[in-house]
């Protein structure tokens, strides 16, 4: 099994980001996703939260989230490229090497697909000399780019080296996602999957998927989907996806439960994951399992 | 992915700011005599100083190097620590702020005009680590040392180049699998061009050689291996690359100067280069052949 492709959300557990990094570290993970909100929030400054997360041990999966960010025209625009910047600087101060950044659900975002390249290069850009990746996730509500399928499209037509994508299983999942479409994705183009499960069999409408996504996540192992969901990933390793695992459960009932509680879920879904789903091999080191063997 | 040599099929390569050499190359240090020492023995001439700042102008045949020792306070620039580093790459170009407004718009980082290390208006960028290019277009009929820098009483402003020295290029360590990603940088902004494999210069065989559009300049950009591959991160400017076209001539006379060359047997002076031993924490330069004008023809 290798326990270093998994990594828990921050936004899956309550209490300070000292509490939630230690609850992490204690279940034996080795990575994180931290969320923007983590750092400027913390009570004491932004530096305490940069030192706290740099002090943890824990490898920075990456920061979320850049939103409603492309498709801008005029100070819009500008606007959003200075809190593109401001959250690229807090990456880099974290030692984080990606960037999540979700398509725009904004009603004002233009819907060209050139345009949108544009800015989504413009932004990889950006992120370059920092060593930062920009990993672009569909979102259901979005006008352009609700599935991974149209993201991957945008990702082809900005063509830069660090711009890729970010695919959520629960947004496969619950909007039906025919897994086949994972064919026509170039594995190398996959930056990070996100994995969580949610309790109903089926979803009945829009509203009740937004409460899903946004509150009643579970993790893997613990939902009403799990055969799809090893299915999907088991269709992840067959094409080839080598990057990391983060469980993005946002439920709010686990958020009036311990971290340590918390993690452990975290732990136990990756156990199922790794030793059931995927058998994945030894482990080796962090920086080192991102390089493809062999592509030089 | 795109591979970065798929870029080698285009015709005849671009140059779209007109770019036109190197103007000059920058240290940083808090011990600018030490530097100036190494510079001297290289064969540079301090030629001036700054005005107001504690910058200093080496010279050599057709090569400005400036040594910064200018405490600065402005974030992500470079502070004077001992060790000097390369700490700008002043590019010369057509049109200065055409070239730089045209590198914010594709998404480089502009930088405070405090943080620059001459007081003229010279755009920059944001580079490699903690290091800054400046676009550079007044070169012909006048230069940005004229109003910035004070001669140094009695000293020749030109001073000749031993074998014929001038800049050839600038190795960049880069971090695993990053390649791909600086060759964008590098040719989006510059239109600088990644060459063949089998086109080698030097006796320092790795990496990825990419070729300015002037053909005056290379970049040598090289990824990690072996243990340092799971050591954290370091991008930088690494070390000047001098082109000669008698490397032996070059050796023999920096030798005497007091400059040593590595010596092992990996890495000695040959016809093709030569590579002098690291001093003051980390400064090396690599001689590499370069026939006057040949090389640089090559495309």
């Amino acid at each position: 099994m290798n326990f270093n492709d998994f990594g828990i959300d921050s936004a899956s557990m309550a209490g300070s980001l000292e509490t939630r990094l230690a609850a992490a570290r204690q279940a034996g993970f080795s990575q994180m996703m931290i969320s923007a909100t983590d750092i400027v929030g913390h009570p004491s400054s932004t530096d305490a939260a940069v030192r706290a997360i740099r002090d943890s041990g824990l490898r920075v999966t990456g920061l979320e989230a850049l939103r409603d960010f492309e498709g801008l025209t005029g100070k819009m625009h500008d606007y959003k490229l200075d809190v593109a910047k401001s959250m690229l600087v807090l990456c880099h101060r974290i030692g984080g090497r990606l960037l999540l950044t979700e398509a725009s659900a904004s009603t004002h975002a233009d819907v060209d697909p050139e345009k949108i390249a544009r800015d989504l290069r413009k932004l990889s850009f950006l992120a370059l000399p920092m060593g930062i990746r920009i990993a672009f996730k569909s979102f259901s509500w979005s006008r352009t780019v609700n599935n991974f399928s149209a993201a991957a499209e945008i990702v082809s037509l900005a063509n830069c080296p660090n711009l890729g994508l970010a695919i959520d299983a629960f947004d496969v999942i619950a909007a039906g996602v025919p897994l086949d479409d994972l064919d026509l994705i170039l594995p190398q183009q996959i930056f990070l999957v996100q994995l969580s499960d949610f309790m109903l069999q089926e979803i009945r409408s829009t509203e009740e998927q937004a409460a899903m996504a946004s509150h009643f996540r579970v993790f893997p192992g613990e939902g009403a989907h799990s055969e799809e969901l090893a299915k999907f990933i088991v269709k992840l390793e067959e094409i080839g996806y080598f990057g990391d695992y983060s469980f993005d459960v946002y439920n709010s009932d686990y958020l009036q439960m311990p971290a340590e509680s918390i993690a452990a879920r975290a732990r136990r879904a990756a156990d199922w994951l790794g030793e059931t789903v995927l058998r994945r091999t030894l482990p080796v080191p962090n920086m080192e399992r991102l390089r493809r063997v062999g592509a030089d | 992915m795109t591979n970065a040599t798929d870029r080698e099929s285009v015709p005849e390569p671009p140059n779209p700011i007109g770019m036109d050499g190197i103007e000059f190359i920058e240290f940083t240090t808090s011990r600018p005599q030490a530097l100036g020492g190494v510079l001297e023995r290289m064969g540079f001439r301090p030629i001036a100083r700054h005005r107001s700042r504690e910058v200093e102008l080496y010279r050599q045949g057709t090569m400005n190097i400036i040594i910064n020792s200018q405490a600065t306070d402005i974030p992500r620039t470079v502070e004077p620590i001992e060790r000097p580093i390369i700490s700008a790459l002043a590019i010369r170009v057509r049109d200065a702020d055409a070239a730089y407004r045209k590198a914010l718009d594709l998404g480089a980082w502009e930088i405070p005009v405090r943080a620059r290390a001459l007081e003229l208006n010279i755009p920059g960028i944001h580079g490699v680590g903690e290091s800054l290019i400046y676009f550079v277009d007044r070169y012909d009929e006048f230069s940005i040392y004229d109003i910035d820098f004070r001669a140094i009483p009695g000293v020749d402003p030109n001073p000749p180049a031993i074998a014929g020295l001038d800049f050839f290029g600038i190795v960049q360590y880069v971090g695993i699998d990053r390649t791909n990603d600086w060759t964008e940088f590098y040719s989006q902004i510059f239109g600088f061009v990644a060459i063949p494999d089998t086109v080698r210069f030097g006796i320092m065989p790795r990496g990825l050689l990419l070729q300015s559009p002037c053909k005056k300049f290379y970049l040598q950009l090289i990824e990690p291996d072996g243990a340092a591959q799971y050591a954290p991160i370091e991008e930088q400017l690494q070390r000047i690359g001098l082109g000669t076209p008698d490397v032996i001539a070059a050796a023999s006379e920096l030798e005497k100067r007091g400059i040593e060359f590595l010596t092992t047997d990996k890495v000695h002076t040959s016809e093709r280069g030569a590579l002098t031993k690291a001093v003051l924490g980390g400064v090396m330069f690599e001689l590499v052949h370069a026939e006057a004008g040949e090389a640089k023809s090559l495309s």
